[in-house]
C-alpha cells in the first residue's frame, strides 16, 4: 500500500558504499522489516540492522550511532525536517 | 553518517468520494485549505477533482516541512504557514490517517477569534471525521491555567532534550537569564526522550517549561499533575495569555 521504494534504496547504497546500514521504520511498517532487509542484502554487500524501538519524526534521529560505525541510516515515513531556529 | 528519507508514499490514487463530495456540497463550500501528511501529498488529481466543483483550494508549505501541502505535528502555531490559508478557506481539509497531525491545524488557531473545524479524510478507510474545538478544549483550558501557575512560580525547571531535532539549550540559557533578572529560581534539565512521570522526582519544581517538542506542552500536558508551558510562551507570559483570552 506504501511505496518502500527499495530500488531508490538499492542504488543510494551502491553509489555511497556504506558498510553499515541502520532502518527505521514507522510502526505502521516495521512489519515489513524482514521483507527490506532481505532485499537489501540479496542485492549489496551491506550489513543492515533495524532500530527496534520508535520515532518521533525526522526531528528525533537517533543518537550515538557512531558506536556502532553506521555509516548510513535511512528513515522511511518522513522527509526532511527543518528544524525552527530562535 | 549520511540520512536517507524514503517517503513510502501511498501508492493508490487518493480521489473524491461521493461522501466526501456530498459533504462539501452540503457545508456549501466556495474554498478549502488543503492539508496531507507526507504519504499522501500527492494530490494533483483530487485537487482538479475538487475544482470542479467551483471550490477554490488553496495550498502552502508549513515552516518544518519539506513539501507544500505537508503537516507535522509541530507546525501547531498560527505563524508557521506561508500563506494565512486557513483565514482565507471556508473549510480545512486534511488527508490523512490519524489524528496528531490534524490537530496541529486546530491548534494554530488557538489565538484566532474562531477556531475552525478540520475536516479528516482518510483516504484508505474513506471515511470522513470532523475535529472542532471541543477535540482541544481541555488542552486549551490547560494550557491556559499553566501560563497563569508559570507567572507565579518561582523554582522554574527548563528541559531541554539532546536530540537534534529539537535542542533548544541556547534559548533554554537565555530565558534562564530573563528569569534570573525577574528574581526567579530557572534550573535547566536535560535529557534525551522525557519520561513526564518523573517530573515527580523534582517536587521543588513548581512549573516546568519544555523547549523540546511543543506538542508535549500542548499535548501530553493532559496526563500530568505539574503545570508546563512551551518556551515559546515563556518569555512573555502575560502578553501570551492575554492573546489566549
Amino acid at each position: 500500500m506504501f511505496n518502500l521504494e527499495l530500488d531508490k534504496v538499492i542504488e543510494e547504497i551502491q553509489k555511497r558504499k556504506p558498510e553499515q546500514v541502520l532502518i527505521q521504520l514507522p510502526d505502521g511498517l516495521k512489519h515489513r522489516a524482514a521483507e527490506i532487509v532481505d532485499t537489501i542484502e540479496d542485492k549489496t554487500d551491506v550489513q543492515i540492522f533495524i532500530l527496534f524501538g520508535g520515532t518521533f519524526g525526522a526531528c528525533d534521529l537517533p543518537l550515538g550511532l557512531n558506536v556502532l560505525n553506521i555509516d548510513l541510516m535511512i528513515q522511511w515515513g518522513h522527509n526532511r525536517f527543518h528544524k525552527e531556529e530562535w | 553518517m549520511r540520512i536517507l528519507f524514503i517517503e513510502a508514499k501511498y501508492e493508490k490514487p487518493v480521489y473524491l468520494t461521493d461522501n466526501l463530495r456530498k459533504y462539501l456540497k452540503n457545508k456549501k463550500t466556495k474554498s478549502i485549505a488543503l492539508f496531507a501528511s507526507v504519504q499522501f501529498s500527492n494530490l494533483d488529481n483530487f485537487i482538479k477533482e475538487i475544482e470542479k466543483l467551483k471550490i477554490k483550494v488553496n495550498i502552502t508549505k508549513a515552516k518544518r516541512t519539506s513539501s507544500v501541502l505537508q503537516i507535522l505535528g509541530c507546525d501547531c502555531y498560527k505563524d508557521t504557514f506561508k500563506v494565512p490559508i486557513i483565514e482565507q478557506s471556508d473549510l480545512i481539509l486534511y488527508v490523512g490517517d490519524g489524528l496528531f497531525h490534524p490537530k496541529a491545524l486546530l491548534l494554530s488557531q488557538i489565538k484566532n477569534e474562531k477556531i475552525k473545524p478540520v475536516i479528516i479524510y482518510n483516504p484508505i478507510a474513506k471515511d470522513i471525521r470532523e475535529l472542532t474545538e471541543k477535540d482541544i478544549e481541555q488542552q486549551l483550558k490547560k494550557m491556559k491555567a499553566n501560563l497563569r501557575k508559570y507567572l507565579n512560580a518561582e523554582k522554574i525547571g527548563i528541559l531541554v532534550s539532546i536530540k537534534p531535532g529539537q535542542q533548544y539549550l541556547a534559548l533554554a540559557k537565555k530565558l534562564k537569564e530573563q528569569l534570573v533578572k525577574e528574581g526567579k529560581k530557572p534550573y535547566i534539565f536535560v535529557d534525551n526522550t522525557f519520561d513526564l512521570n518523573a517530573l515527580e522526582n523534582y517536587p521543588f519544581i513548581q512549573c516546568w517549561v519544555n523547549t523540546a517538542c511543543p506538542r508535549i506542552g500542548t499535548d501530553d500536558i493532559i496526563n500530568i499533575e505539574q503545570p508546563m508551558i512551551n518556551i515559546r510562551e515563556a518569555f512573555d507570559p502575560v502578553k501570551e495569555l492575554e492573546e489566549f483570552q
